[in-house]
């Protein structure tokens, strides 16, 4: 097989200007907002389902591995060629299909950005309800992949809870739909496995999602606090005030600070930490439970709670929120994001352990994270150019992670393994686990030329030999 | 008895206790599957013996079906072979009850009413409410994807299952998920075996995420004469802003076994049920809210509170458990597009009725999910009985795969079921399922034959 020839039938299907081979166009796709790189072989831009089909098959017939890649947003390296091979470009299959308000339900093209999504659901009083900070650059087929949290996802659920159905093109090219419009499909539930697959089950080119209406009512708050215990304990109580709001969203002081250096939110420079908490739904209730909440923020010891008095504020505190890594992003070259989940009540624990790492390691960790989910995100910040400060950063990251386990939690809540997390899993699971979801890839994908090399730690040595 | 199943059942006996491994007719007849009495059945008493059971039948080539409390043992085509029942009923501990951070870790044999009276006394709640609560066991609402009213707004087993433990069927122990509400470690291993029905393993272990207990609960019932009263009040509450919890449609039928349970005498009519949860305050402006809706379709209002609520909707949850028994019943469950559902209801009264049938309807009316128990008329004989109930069933099977929906088979004789498959054609993926299903289970050992395309 030739690298001509091989390009060659792939320009024959898309069109010689949707296939990338020069080395300026290869080394624009060679990294994502993870720090790994790796150069693929071509890049290719696809438009439909027929089109990803033949693609694949051309790949299947070369035995050339495929990378799909959407916004290239996700933190775990998953978009990285790792074994070289085609990227499939997704972002020009962006096109909202269907909007079927009677059976409440869309269905989309997996390049759409989940915002965009959003946008044009909103005029008709509807909405799609995972919103990862990222959603102006994330697609939807990114965030299935990733089975994609965001700050409305302690109330509402994560992105397999609004997948309804969707279509695949298997690594020899099949196309499968599964799932749709009608619920609980007879089978084995293939949609609910795809997601969160990251890219290595095949290639998703049309997603059916649930629409549901959007809330009566909404109040944000900010609550602003001294201790940064305090306020995490604030997020138990509320909860086990039986409150369930629609987010309980956390900063810390680092993250606020340069937040207010990019964006000016007229958050406090001087506070320990501050909650953003929503409530939505039936209007009714909603100034009852903004009180019932301020009043529980207050007896928790924060200092002040204040209430978005309109839609103006309430933007503005969220576009600090939303804003949060990129703000972060601006202190040092680089940052290690972690993604450790645990149980809400181990957050005081967990958030003091994770300063202990960073004192141990001489680092600098600020926090931003989905508190209500008890998913937090410790930013590590670092200098990439470094290499000794680089160990530092993946040794403190590694003992997070086992930290979240410890405490009955998980090494990833939203962004998945991809290549950062495959040492880690370990942590979790078993051989025998390991083996099992082993079995679901090979059913996918048996020839292994989806997304390759990803999410799996290398088989152990044997321990013995006699 | 041969001197292999002798030595097998030996080690049975030694693994779990003579006890519990049932051989006599009397003590495994109530355990029988589509009519075939099970040889064996064993009941091991924790995971790690039905783990020893599972890798001894694998050993010996056994087939097995698991079986919980039995309310969807007969869901399901008749299985190839049936060497044992394994119970599951001795695995009935909670392992952890984490009242503060809402969740709930309990062995799969435990029933849903234990569970839900565990967690109510920390004021809690699992919002999964399908029939027979007292029967269903955490394992088998997971295999069998049960669901009830409340899914309209809170979904089904997938939005609420964290964790499971499988026995495989090689006899290996595995964890999916955990105890976090949020976990992408890896493929979300959870949803596989939700809905497998028993044909991936044998699920032992649930982990379940909870909601605190709603300050109030409420439902508002209206009878309407007509369908297309009900039908109307329906999409205006779909296209409003309120948030029912829960919206059932009962046909006449249906509407009629209840009518006593509910004081409500003649006229007979469609039933719309409707369940508000929350606090006080929106609880109250949504029965307001309703009422009035359901007045202005001409419809009667009856509005229950708190206890009474919650007893109307047990009787709703149950209602095709009280149609009068029959030895050819056969019961469907229908899913269609959330806006299909209430013309769905339409159609199988219609196809009932053109086949001399009486049937009762009932459907999650906002979520796209029916069910119906079909009764033949009364004296006709078997054959033409079973015909009719086939014609019947097929005819509404072609009606939802043109919706782009299904057909499953709930319950019916095996003379039913030799003619229609209980799940219907297989469509896009089977392929794919059925490369899972030899992953997993590659000398077909569990539950054979007894799913979609004879896995
Ligand atoms: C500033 C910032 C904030 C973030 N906030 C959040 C957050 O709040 N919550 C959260 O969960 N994540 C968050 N993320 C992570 C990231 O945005 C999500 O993982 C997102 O879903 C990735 O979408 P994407 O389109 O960028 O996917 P990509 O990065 O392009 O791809 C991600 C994975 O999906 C696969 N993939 C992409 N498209 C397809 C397809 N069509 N078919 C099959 N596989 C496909 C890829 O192969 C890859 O494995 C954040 C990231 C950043 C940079």
């Amino acid at each position: 097989m030739t690298h001509q020839a091989f390009v060659q039938s792939l320009r024959q299907i898309v069109g010689a200007a949707n296939v990338l081979d020069s080395d300026v166009h290869l080394q624009l796709y060679q990294y994502d907002a993870y720090l790994e790189e790796r150069r693929p072989d071509a890049v290719v831009f696809v438009h439909s389902t027929e089109e990803v089909s033949r693609v694949v098959k051309v790949c299947h017939d070369f035995g050339v591995p495929f990378v799909p890649r959407g916004g290239g947003t996700n933190l775990s390296g998953g978009t990285i060629p790792f074994k070289g091979g085609v990227v499939l470009e997704m972002i020009r299959m962006n096109r909202l299909l269907e909007v079927d308000v009677p059976n409440l339900r869309a269905r989309v093209q997996p390049g759409m950005f989940n915002l965009e999504l959003g946008n044009a659901l909103a005029p008709l009083g509807y909405q799609y309800l995972p919103d990862p900070a990222s959603q102006k650059a994330a697609t939807l087929g990114g965030n299935v992949a990733e089975n994609s949290g965001g700050p409305h996802c302690f109330k509402y659920g994560v992105t397999t809870n609004h997948v309804m159905g969707l279509t695949v093109v298997l690594s020899d090219g099949e196309i499968v739909t599964v799932g749709g419009e009608a619920p609980d499909q007879p089978g084995y539930d293939l949609t609910g496995v795809f997601v969160g697959s990251e890219g290595t089950f095949g290639v998703c080119t049309e997603v059916v999602v649930r629409i549901v209406r959007q809330a009566e009512g909404v109040k944000t708050m900010l609550a602003i606090y001294d201790s940064i215990e305090r306020g995490s304990e604030t997020v138990s109580a509320i909860v086990a005030a039986g409150m369930v709001p629609a987010t309980l969203e956390m900063m810390d002081q680092l993250v606020i600070q340069a937040v207010e250096k990019s964006l000016s939110c007229g958050l406090p420079l001087d506070c320990a930490t501050v909650l953003i908490i929503e409530v939505d739904g039936l209007k009714d209730d909603l100034e009852a439970q903004t009180e019932a909440i301020e009043r529980l923020c207050l007896a928790h010891g924060a200092r002040e709670v204040r209430v978005a008095k309109n839609d103006a504020e309430r933007a503005l505190l969220w576009a600090g929120r939303r804003g949060a890594f990129g703000a972060v992003a601006r202190l040092t070259p680089s940052y290690l994001v972690c993604d450790g989940t645990v149980p809400r009540t181990a957050l005081p624990e967990v958030l003091r352990k994770v300063a202990e790492v960073g004192e141990k390691y001489d680092l600098q960790i600020p926090n931003v994270f989905h508190a209500g989910d008890g998913n937090l995100h410790p930013l590590i910040l670092f200098d990439w150019r470094d290499a000794e400060q680089k160990e530092r950063v993946m040794k403190a990251g590694m003992e997070i992670l086992a930290l979240c386990v410890q405490l009955g939690g998980t090494i990833s809540g939203e962004h998945g393994v991809g290549l950062e997390k495959m040492d880690a899993m370990r942590l979790v699971l078993s051989e025998a686990d390991i083996r099992s979801q082993l079995k679901v890839k090979q059913a996918f994908d048996p020839s292994d030329l989806a997304n390759p090399g990803k999410i799996f730690p290398a088989p152990l040595e044997v321990a013995h030999v006699q | 008895m041969s001197s292999e199943l002798a030595a097998f059942r030996a080690t049975l006996a030694q693994a779990i206790g003579a006890d519990h491994v049932l051989a006599a007719v009397e003590s495994t007849a109530p355990y029988a599957v589509d009519g075939v009495c099970p040889p064996l059945v064993l009941r091991p008493g924790t995971q790690d013996e039905v783990a020893l059971v599972v890798t001894a039948c694998a050993a010996a080539g056994v087939a097995l079906v698991p079986w919980g409390g039995g309310t969807s043992i007969s869901v399901g085509n008749p299985p190839q072979r049936l060497d044992a029942v394994l119970s599951l009923e001795r695995l009935d501990r909670v392992v952890e009850f984490d009242a503060d951070n809402l969740c709930i870790t309990v062995e799969a044999g435990l029933t849903l009413a234990r569970l839900q009276a565990l967690v109510a006394e920390k004021q809690e709640v699992l919002p999964l409410d399908p029939p027979n609560a007292d029967r269903v066991t955490l394992g088998g609402l997971v295999a069998a994807n049960l669901s009830g009213p409340s899914r309209l707004l809170h979904g089904t087993a997938r939005d609420w299952v964290l964790g499971l433990r499988v026995v495989l069927p090689n006899g290996e122990q595995v964890r999916c998920g955990g105890r976090v509400i949020k976990n992408v470690t890896g493929y979300d291993m959870n949803k596989l075996f939700i809905r497998s029905f028993g044909t991936l393993g044998i699920i032992t272990e649930v982990t379940l995420k909870l909601l605190p207990m709603p300050e109030a609960r409420a439902s508002v019932l209206g009878l309407f004469p007509a369908l297309a009263a009900a039908t109307s009040v329906l999409e205006s509450v779909q296209a409003s802003f309120l948030l029912p919890e829960a919206m059932d449609l009962l046909d006449p039928t249906a509407a009629g076994l209840l009518l006593p349970t509910l004081g409500l005498a003649s006229p007979t009519g469609h039933l719309l049920a409707t369940a508000f949860s929350g606090s006080l305050a929106t609880v109250d402006r949504q029965v307001r809210d309703l009422e009035a809706l359901v007045a202005g379709q001409g419809g009667r209002v009856l509005t229950l509170r708190d206890g009474a609520s919650t007893q109307a909707w047990q009787a709703i949850t149950n209602v095709l458990g009280s149609v009068p028994p029959d030895l050819l019943r056969v019961q469907i469950q229908v899913a269609v597009p959330i806006g299909r559902t209430a013309g769905m209801l339409a159609s199988i009264s219609a196809r009932a009725a053109e086949q001399g049938l009486s049937a009762a309807v009932t459907a999650h009316a906002a979520s796209g999910l029916l069910r119906a128990a079909l009764l033949p008329a009364p004296g006709l004989p078997a054959d033409s009985a079973l015909e009719a109930l086939a014609a019947a069933t097929l005819a509404l099977r072609d009606e939802a795969v043109a919706l782009a929906g299904s057909l499953t088979v709930q319950a019916g004789v095996p003379a039913f079921k030799a003619r229609v498959d209980a799940w219907g054609q297989p469509g896009s993926g089977f392929a794919t399922m059925r490369r899972i299903k030899d992953a997993f289970d590659p000398h077909g050992l569990c539950s054979p034959g007894r799913f979609l395309g004879g896995i």
